[in-house]
């Protein structure tokens, strides 16, 4: 195997609540190498978003050690690219200066800028799009324009926490297979972050299962399925096995996740 | 907002509550301070630069004579005595009054409320009519929505003319102010009730009158009551501006009195209990419509 | 908003046109038999042959100029002093929490009453006027703009941050571009206070433009001259407010 382009290294995170202190994400551990595509899932509430923004840079005060290609990380970084769950395209600019936006703050020429941006628009499918402000498109068509802004970028680690979460489920496998394809052609690394089983199926080469709070790593799984891939793939045995599998690991922090809401819900109904 | 705010921080921000209100104390010190200083200034220029002397005098009273005139306003009761007037070799006793503040707040206060009740009758009405029937809000809603922020108070000779130099056209300036906000926003709150509640009503088959009483006015509950708050305010504004255009009541003559008899200190007296007032009122207005 | 209407909805439009050419109409009859008083109201057919004449007259153009000029200033002063108070408020959470909420108070205080005080400090001037206008509007703007600044969603900002923004290109980027639809609503309701209180002081203390012409024909007792100028105003603040509605909608591209 490749030598590692991400290493997250025994992370610990801790909040301080009304309730005392959280530990959301507890002692994980892991790596991804060059164009390998990883997810992480576990039920809400196992510090998947808080492991995002702790790689990401947006976090600090956590324990253990993120590190790109060597280089130890503390804030955003050129390297990591991230994609939001939430609706994150600047509504004030259209298409084309959206998916622009990180080469104009690195300084290119505005015909060069433009230039490439197409490049990238093109490759998640919205060309004949760029004039278009946000407000004109769909939820899924605003996702890919994020998408394309942070590819524009050239991260060397792409990260997404959960970015279809707002999207039916027909729209998200067909996403998702924009996403294997541009996986394929950019042999871009790959971070998700999901809730979803099929997603994460769908799309990964590895799933890192995690605990309900707190967050800790309850196991690895390889996901040999053939590379090309589509969504075609859903209906395939091995596929059904793996989400099988995965569920069989997930139901039993799931339903922790669902009794634990449940009884603070009636906690703070009673107060 | 500023509630909310405090809400979630209220934990962390504890020594912070402290900080904020020496800064307002400061605020208000400096501001002070400030004023003091322009008003000595201004009187040690008396030799050098009279007319900027004057001026500086005017705008900026020394702060006692202003708490002078701000009790003066405060606590000056309605005065009544005998005045002897001589007419030829007649003489006889006739009661002087001199009015306090409190009668000329009381009449404007007065006029305002009466106002804000036929303004927000009438609006309400109108405001129900379009937003139950989008043709007639196709047909006359852009009207109200376009004569809404116009100047009204150049009615003003007009409604001297058909209603008098009394509280009248007072009130129908105030009336008139305040009758286009509450139309519009209560079209609009009749237009932004949930579809589905209109149903839930349909369902448990309510007749009109019980869909009206158990639907529509609780669910328009809040933008009634922002509509007329916002009418009250306008409608507030307007009877002001009224009464210093011509009247002899009400806190506007008030103002405008003491503009002629160049009394400044008084003038400023009499706004700052004004402004007191009206803040108070809207606050205490926001706070029941909340509920 | 309520102007939505362009096809299938003339009929409608037509007949609220109809009946207020009607309701003119009516009048007319009423006055023209008696049943109103004509020194009360003039005759809607005399208002309008009174337009040209108080236009020539009157100098219509130029009282014209004088308001718009009056109404620039105002917005110059209020963009400019209305949205750095908002900045600062934004950036200084202490002066946000000790100010804040004495100027939300500000703005429910009927402040233009403070004209007189004005008028000693400027004379009867444009400047008055112009002085007058800006304080009574500026709470609403300062409002505003904190409230954009501080509405913007916070993923945006982490966007920004995760594409390694310094400070000064976040707030220039990001913060303030997401807030400009809402300070122009500020600014917008800033300006239309302003011209209501620019015209009404105008009529107040007899000077300076359109208001002043409004009390000079009805102190002359011509009403219907009067009621041609009121016409006259009512009509420069529509095209006003149509005019700030249009920029607000070049401000939200694509909506």
């Amino acid at each position: 195997m490749a030598e590692p382009i991400l290493v997250v290294d025994h992370i610990v995170k801790r909040f301080e609540t009304p309730e005392g202190v959280l530990t959301a994400v507890d002692d994980v551990s892991f790596t991804v190498a060059p164009g390998e595509f990883v997810a992480v899932i576990g039920p809400s509430g196992c510090g998947k978003s808080t492991l995002f923004n702790v790689i990401g840079g947006l976090l600090d005060g956590y324990e253990g050690r993120v590190s790109v290609s060597g280089e130890t990380i503390s804030g955003p970084h050129a390297a990591v690219g991230m994609i939001f769950q939430e609706e994150s395209t600047f509504p004030w600019r259209n298409v084309i200066d959206n998916v622009a936006f990180p080469l104009e703050i690195a300084g290119m020429a505005k015909a060069e800028r433009i230039e490439k941006a197409r490049h990238f628009v093109d490759l998640v499918g919205l060309n004949g799009f760029e004039r278009s402000y946000p407000s004109e498109l769909s939820g899924g068509m605003r996702q890919r324009v994020s998408m394309a802004r942070t590819l524009a970028s050239e991260p060397k680690i792409l990260l997404m926490d959960e970015p279809f979460a707002a999207l039916d489920e027909q729209t998200r496998l067909l996403l998702g297979d924009k996403v294997l394809q541009i996986q394929q052609d950019l042999k871009q690394t790959t971070l998700l972050i999901t809730h979803n089983l099929t997603e994460a199926v769908q799309l990964s080469d590895r799933i890192l299962v995690m605990t309900y709070r707190p967050g800790r790593m309850k196991r690895m799984v390889d996901i040999k399925l053939p590379r090309p891939r589509s969504s075609e793939i859903v209906g395939s045995d091995a596929f059904g096995h793996y989400v099988a599998q995965i569920w069989n690991d997930l139901r039993e922090e799931a339903t922790k996740g669902l009794k634990d809401d449940e009884s603070r819900r009636a906690r703070t109904s009673r107060a | 907002m500023a509630q909310a705010g405090h809400l979630t921080q209220s934990r962390a921000a504890a020594p912070l509550v402290s900080a904020v209100t020496w800064l307002r104390i400061g605020i208000i010190a400096a501001a002070l301070l400030t004023w003091q200083a322009a008003a000595l200034w201004g009187a040690s220029l008396s030799k050098i630069n009279p007319a900027l002397s004057t001026l500086l005098s005017k705008v900026t009273p020394s702060l006692l004579v202003v708490a002078e005139s701000l009790a003066e306003v405060l606590f000056h009761p309605d005065l009544k005595w005998p005045i002897d007037l001589g007419i030829g070799s007649w003489r006889f006793t006739q009661e002087l009054w001199i009015p306090s503040f409190y009668w000329h707040l009381y009449v404007t206060a007065a006029e305002v409320v009466v106002a804000t009740i036929i303004g927000g009758l009438a609006g309400i009405a109108v405001g129900i009519a379009l937003g139950a029937k989008p043709f007639l809000s196709r047909a006359f809603e852009r009207y109200f929505y376009y004569l809404g922020p116009t100047p009204k108070v150049v009615f003003f000779p007009i409604l001297i003319l058909w209603f008098g130099v009394g509280p009248e056209s007072k009130i129908a300036m105030g009336t008139l102010s305040c009758f286009f906000p509450i139309v519009l926003s209560v079209a609009a709150g009749m237009r932004q009730i949930d579809g589905v509640l209109i149903r839930v009503g349909r369902s448990f088959r309510l007749n009109s009158w019980q869909m009206v009483t158990k639907i529509y006015l609780p669910a328009m509950r809040q933008p009634i009551l922002n509509g007329v708050r916002l009418g009250m305010g306008v409608a507030l504004i307007g009877t002001l501006l009224a009464e210093t255009r011509l009247s002899n009541k009400g806190i506007g003559f008030m103002v405008t009195d003491a503009y002629n008899t160049f009394d400044m200190p008084r003038m400023y007296a009499v706004l700052v209990v004004l402004f007191a007032v009206a803040i108070g009122a809207n606050a205490l207005v926001a706070r029941v419509s909340r509920r | 908003m309520s102007a939505r209407g362009i096809k299938g909805q003339a009929v409608p439009v037509l007949f609220g046109l109809a009946c207020l050419a009607a309701f003119f109409i009516l009048i007319e009859f009423l006055i023209n038999i008696g049943k109103i008083n004509r020194f009360i109201v003039p005759l809607p057919s005399d208002v309008v042959k009174s337009f040209a004449r108080v236009a020539v007259e009157e100098d219509l153009l130029n009282r014209f100029l004088l308001t718009a000029y009056e109404a620039l200033m105002a917005t110059l002063l209020l963009s400019v002093a209305g949205i750095s108070l908002g900045v600062l408020l934004h950036r200084v959470r202490l002066i946000r929490l000790a100010t804040e909420t004495w100027i939300a108070a500000l703005a429910s205080a009927p402040l233009v009453l403070m004209y007189p005080l004005f008028l000693v400090m400027f004379g009867r001037s444009a400047w008055t006027i112009i002085m007058i206008a800006f304080v009574s509007a500026l709470p609403p703007v300062i409002l505003k703009t904190l409230e954009g600044l501080s509405a913007t969603r916070p993923v945006l900002i982490n966007v920004g941050r995760s594409f390694k923004l310094t400070p000064s290109q976040l707030y220039w980027k990001i913060l303030f571009p997401a807030a400009l639809p809402t300070i122009f609503v500020g600014v917008r309701l800033g300006m239309i206070f302003a011209l209501i209180n620019i015209v009404g002081v105008e009529f107040l203390i007899n000077f300076g433009g359109l208001g002043q012409l409004v009390n000079e024909l009805s102190e002359r007792y011509d009403w219907p001259g009067a009621y041609a100028a009121i016409g006259f105003v009512i009509l420069v603040s529509v095209m006003f407010f149509m005019g700030t509605e249009r920029i607000e909608r070049w401000l939200r591209p694509g909506t």
